[in-house]
């Protein structure tokens, strides 16, 4: 009885994710399936055939993947450092992590821009310390978009790792020392594996969130194309809404096949404890 | 344990969601819903008719200026639906509100013509009409508004980082550019206009389309950025990322906040007319007093202070301005007959395959 009392509580939140989220995403995939009455592919098949369009979904793919490379070899050393302190320490040091997530996207791009710019901070200090001649050309590249969306999502990777890392139990870490375990066979045997759940989470939300990241690559990406501004362009500005369905419904099926990649991969990792 | 880890991945999963909610949002932010206007507790003997109008920004002057005594003379209360030209032409085109008066640029009521969107004017009841220039009277066919306003698509450059003198849309491709320029994308209000002067450029009389591409082509590896919004050049040319590209003469005075010595040239082959329009949206039922906004709009006295302002440059040629007032306005009868301009159907009609053409051939 308790329970089916607890289960109404859910309703609300269902019914809203229910009208304004899943039937809104069924519609737009349904759609993509019709043209003028009639059942077909064709949408999809012109995509696919199309090498260009091909080729801004591997650019997009690219960025995503080199932007979630980059945030666990920055973000696992720091997670691992924020795990290990005291509650106190760590308070402070996850709120620092997390803080940049609390400033708009906009805002962070704009600063990327005075930093990276052809007068930028970066480019007049390397050219004031004659390390190099001309200012490098970073800003409007896929380099610059990935530095921001590396800025933006690093947040979320510390902060599902050190969730993780937290609970590793010491005892393991103290145990395998007293065996005889160098610090790296540590790290490679007990802390590495047992923090995977927490890095597949941060992977899969990085991915994603670089996927279908719209302000970034606009602010600080240059001629080359990603995915979600295409998307943009067909929508807004050619009114070519099939299309921007099907560019929609595409990123939604990556996006599907890679949180079902890396779940399958967190399983063969699984360490029993 | 077990528990601990989920409520920490849940914790992780809400900011993660909180996070892309705020990157998905930022572009729309502040497009205000005015339709919930609150109930004004006027006690006057009949209740102030709404009018709402779909604009680009409402500013303090115009507010106080042109929309109060508008609203006093007319017993109206006019509400603004505020926002940019596409998103405002999709609200429309979704019926999600009931706009009465539109404002747009040329190029996207076109679009708003040919989806069915606009009501035909009765010009009978538009009498300042009379006093625009040629080119403002009916740039979309006798049926639809006019023009309130024109702007004029020139160059701007930073003379300092740009030595030789730019006089033509040829200077564009001058070496001396190269990384210093931006153009606009070609899905922007002035993008096929810079289709329109590379044809030119390239020595063609009539539009010649496969010469106006292979001419931009050539001038891509000097682009740094194509961009979307006016407000974009301003940034890069304040951040010196650029030195000069096709700019609209109506926003030089952002460009000069930034670079005092910003120079805008009308190129010698000719500016290109963008002109702003405002119409009335098919289903309005105040499709009178649209019209009356319409012509106060146009009126003499309305535009020279808007003008004066230096918020529109008036199409109404009974404005007078002398030279300081009228300085970095698109101007008087002379400017005016010099001006360029597309065939906005045309456009319209080509738009798809030019941007799908400029994707592919250019923009890379």
């Amino acid at each position: 009885m308790k329970k089916r009392y607890v289960y109404w509580l859910m309703l609300p939140g269902l019914l809203f994710l229910t009208l304004f989220m899943l039937l809104p995403i069924i519609h737009t995939i349904g759609s993509t399936f019709f043209q003028e009455g009639q059942f077909t592919f064709e949408g999809y098949l012109h995509f696919l055939r199309d090498r260009y369009y091909v080729d801004i979904l591997l650019t997009t793919m690219q960025v995503s993947l080199v932007t979630t490379m980059a945030c666990i070899v920055v973000g696992f050393p720091v997670a691992y450092h924020i795990s290990m302190l005291s509650p106190r320490k760590k308070g402070f040091l996850l709120a620092l992590a997390i803080f940049p997530l609390l400033t708009s996207s906009v805002v962070r791009s704009f600063s990327w821009i005075i930093i990276l710019g052809k007068n930028g901070l970066l480019n007049s200090w390397l050219v004031g310390l004659g390390l190099i001649d001309q200012p490098l050309e970073i800003l409007y590249t896929p380099t610059a978009v990935m530095i921001g969306l590396i800025h933006l999502f690093l947040p979320l990777l510390i902060i599902s790792l050190v969730g993780v890392m937290e609970n590793i139990d010491p005892d393991l870490v103290k145990a395998a020392e007293s065996l005889g375990s160098s610090r790296f066979t540590v790290f490679r045997k007990v802390i590495f594996p047992l923090s995977i759940p927490g890095l597949i989470l941060g992977s899969i939300l990085i991915f994603v969130g670089s996927m279908t990241a719209y302000t970034t690559p606009t602010v600080l990406g240059g001629k080359k194309r990603v995915i979600a501004t295409f998307l943009y362009q067909n929508a807004i500005t050619l009114n070519d809404w099939n299309s921007a369905s099907v560019i929609a419904t595409i990123m939604i099926v990556i996006t599907l096949l890679v949180i079902g990649l890396m779940t399958k991969m967190s399983h063969k990792f699984r360490v029993k404890g | 344990m077990i528990r601990k880890k989920m409520i920490n991945s849940a914790l992780s999963i809400t900011f993660a969601a909180l996070a892309l909610a705020g990157c998905g949002t930022a572009n729309q932010a502040n497009t205000g819903t005015p339709t919930a206007s609150a109930p004004s507790s006027s006690t006057a003997s009949s209740e102030p008719t709404e009018l709402v109008v779909s604009t680009w920004g409402n500013d303090d002057f115009t507010a106080k200026e042109v929309i109060a005594p508008f609203e006093k003379k007319f017993n109206v209360k006019v509400v603004f639906e505020i926002g940019n030209n596409a998103d405002r032409l999709n609200k429309v085109q979704q019926k999600t509100s009931n706009v009465d008066v539109l404002f747009l640029s040329d190029y996207f009521t076109q679009q708003a013509i040919d989806a069915d969107l606009i009501e035909k004017i009765d010009r009978a009841y538009i009498p300042n009409l009379d006093q625009l220039y040629d080119i403002a009277k009916a740039p979309l066919g006798a049926d639809y508004g006019p023009a309130f306003t024109i702007n004029q698509l020139g160059i701007a450059y930073n003379p300092k980082l740009v030595k030789t003198e730019i006089t033509s849309w040829k200077d564009l491709w001058n070496p001396e550019l190269a990384k210093k320029l931006t153009m606009p994308g070609i899905t922007t209000t002035t993008g096929p206009m810079l289709l329109d002067a590379a044809s030119l450029v390239s020595g063609s009389s009539t539009f010649n389309e496969d010469q106006a591409f292979a001419k931009l082509k050539e001038l891509n590896p000097s682009v740094v950025k194509y961009y979307g919004k006016t407000s974009d050049f301003v940034t890069m040319f304040a951040q010196g990322e650029i030195a000069a590209g096709p700019f609209m003469q109506g926003f030089l005075k952002d460009l000069l906040a930034g670079v005092p010595d910003a120079k805008f040239v009308t190129p010698e082959e000719g500016g290109y007319a963008v002109m702003n329009t405002v119409n009335v949206v098919k289903g309005s039922k105040n499709k009178e007093l649209a019209e009356e906004l319409i012509n106060w709009y146009l009126s003499k006295e309305i535009q020279e202070k808007l003008a004066k302002a230096k918020i529109n440059s008036p199409t109404n040629k009974e404005v007078k301005l002398t030279e300081e007032e009228a300085e970095g306005l698109t101007y008087g009868a002379d400017m005016i007959s010099k001006l360029r301009y597309l065939d906005v159907k045309y456009v319209n009609e080509n738009l798809k395959k030019w941007t799908d053409r400029w994707n592919r051939e250019i923009a890379q």
